[in-house]
């Protein structure tokens, strides 16, 4: 596991999380969007992110939205599409 | 804002900052049993179970009271809850045979289209009911083929592309419901299946999307959860297997912590229950406030009645309609979460949201989650990657507005029996009207929030935004009105008149 990239992850979903008024910097396992700390407006902020940032082309292949739910989902997500 | 965003949120979970509760001995504090790790020990315990179980049907039993003839109906709720959740090992078993105990016993969906059809057909003689039940049985059996299919084919059409093979089948139904050629027990048979097919595609279009994943859940636990015995309409409260199988409670500690959140969001909706009988009597019975329908019905009759009284009656159906569907929500969302399901809630503090898109999160959160599953995110997804702010607009667009109208067209598909398919398009613009002006709204103000404008902080600007908010809300109800009673241009005529105008 890239702990550099995980903290950058977690850097950017920090910020989201920022934005909407909470301040709680998310654990690897802490739900994002289930829980409802975070809607789908900030998911797609997310997906343009690593699309940006990964070149991950999520229109390639099926994408769903409850495997983005962590920082650990959104690590084994990426590494899934690297690998691919 | 510190843990409480969390402690608060829509999810029933067991780590909801306890730390932050600590501090202070309160109302709230009190009411917080989930936090007390003595309560949730005891919840656990089999004396516990059976004491929370007993109060929760009693609480379902009380909240039932006046809506439901057969009181025997919140009993069979529970027992089938609380099976659901102490044999976690049979839970596929268990849902599938309570949801299917529960489709015997009362068809959820409406199926006057199929009624009318028998009546135009002139075979009176033939059953309605049989001819659903005939349906269900087909479509559950074709769902299950389908199933397997998309599963063991994850390249085909219909695995990758689940929502628009759907619709592409419900256009193909509907086109040979409505050809001239087919008549009599074969009209009455596609209708059937249509009115089946039409009420469960969006259960349909969760489970295609499961199989995708690597590993998917079983068919039978699948096929339970269309229309699950706790209660949806035709958007799955819910969503589908996969979101279940990752908010199903996993240790005793879990469940138990999920179970005292259902007896309190049903508690809850008892609350809300006398709420919304309270504030009816108030402004119905002792102000003398006319309901919307008659104050509509007044005006079109050419006696309108006074303005203020107008907007007092559209208020108050706005106000109404909220509460209805949040006690709804919360008593289904509360069944699910006895069975062991830390459901997030459908309705959750919506006269709290700033923005119309928060509100839209908040108002209707499982419909709201739909149309961004099957519409927003694979628009965005495949389109206008170079525009990101058109890119965020137009998905916006095509989930409020174009999703919430095909959504809505399927799911009263009855009325293409009753009106026609040109009467039944006809009638349908003033709720077109509405999908435009509400994803409109919502794309503006996601595209405000994307740019970083900050939701209000002060008393006075969460004031101006609650009243800007909800200013919206009210007037966009004339239009949401899903009766086919009026056109868009009597509703407009309507809304002129409420500002003097016309």
């Amino acid at each position: 596991m890239n702990s550099t990239r995980k903290d950058e992850l977690r850097g950017f979903m920090t910020e989201l999380l920022r934005k909407v008024g909470d301040h709680v910097p998310p654990s690897d396992s802490d739900s994002l969007f289930v829980s409802g700390r975070l809607d789908s407006l900030a998911m797609m902020t997310l997906v343009v992110h690593l699309e940006n940032a990964f070149g991950i082309d999520f229109a390639d292949g099926g994408f769903e939205m409850d495997l983005l739910d962590t920082l650990d989902d959104i690590e084994t997500l990426i590494d899934e599409k690297l690998s691919a | 804002m510190t843990t409480g965003a969390w402690d608060d949120s829509r999810l029933s979970g067991t780590s909801g900052g306890r730390g932050a509760r600590a501090a202070g001995w309160n109302v709230r504090n009190l009411w917080a049993l989930e936090d007390n790790a003595r309560v949730v020990a005891w919840v656990a315990t089999r004396i516990g179970r059976t004491a929370l179980v007993a109060l929760f049907a009693l609480v379902l039993v009380a909240a039932n009271r006046g809506y439901r003839a057969e009181p025997e109906w919140p009993v069979f709720l529970v027992a089938c809850a609380a099976a659901c959740a102490y044999a976690p090992r049979y839970r596929p078993v268990t849902i599938f045979v309570a949801t299917m105990a529960a489709l015997l016993k009362q068809v959820w969906f409406p199926h006057a289209g199929l009624i009318e059809i028998i009546r135009q057909e002139g075979v009176e003689f033939l059953s309605p009911t049989g001819f659903v039940h005939g349906a269900l049985a087909a479509f559950f059996v074709a769902s299950w083929a389908v199933l397997g299919y998309a599963r063991r084919n994850k390249a085909s059409f219909v695995a990758r592309r689940p929502v628009l093979a759907l619709l592409a089948a419900e256009a193909l139904l509907c086109g040979l419901a409505l050809v001239p050629y087919v008549h009599g027990v074969a009209r009455v048979t596609v209708w059937a299946f249509l009115t089946v097919f039409s009420a469960y595609i969006w259960f349909l279009a969760y489970a295609l999307v499961d199989q995708r994943s690597k590993d998917p859940a079983p068919r039978l636990f699948q096929l339970g959860i269309f229309h699950p015995f706790w209660g949806s309409s035709s958007t799955p409260l819910g969503k589908g297997a996969a979101f279940l199988r990752r908010v199903q409670s996993k240790t005793p500690e879990e469940l138990s912590v999920t179970q005292i959140k259902a007896l309190k969001l049903l508690i809850w909706s008892l609350v809300l229950t006398a709420l919304s009988r309270a504030l009816a009597w108030l402004v119905e019975g002792r102000l003398q406030v006319p309901r919307l329908d008659s104050v509509q019905a007044a005006f079109f009759r050419g006696e309108p009645y006074p303005i203020a009284l107008g907007w007092a009656s559209l208020i108050t159906a706005t106000a109404l309609g909220t509460l209805w569907l949040a006690v709804w929500g919360h008593q289904i969302v509360a069944v699910a979460r006895l069975s062991g399901f830390r459901l997030p809630r459908n309705t959750w503090r919506p006269l709290e949201s700033r923005t119309l898109a928060d509100l839209w999160n908040r108002y209707y959160y499982y419909y709201k989650e739909l149309l961004v599953e099957f519409f927003f995110v694979p628009t965005f997804l495949r389109t206008l990657k170079k525009h990101p702010r058109l890119r965020t607009f137009f998905a916006t667009f095509m989930a409020a507005g174009v999703g919430n109208a095909v959504f809505h067209f399927v799911r009263d598909i009855d009325v293409v029996a009753t009106r026609g398919l040109w009467g039944a398009l006809e009638s349908y613009t003033s709720y077109v009207f509405y999908c435009v002006m509400l994803a409109t709204g919502i794309g503006i103000s996601q595209l405000r929030t994307n740019a970083g404008r900050q939701a209000p902080a002060s008393p006075l600007g969460k004031l101006r935004a609650f009243l800007c908010v909800w200013s919206f809300v009210v007037c966009l109800h004339v239009f949401a009105n899903e009766t086919r009673d009026y056109s868009l241009v009597q509703r407009l005529s309507f809304m002129a008149n409420l500002f003097g105008v016309y």
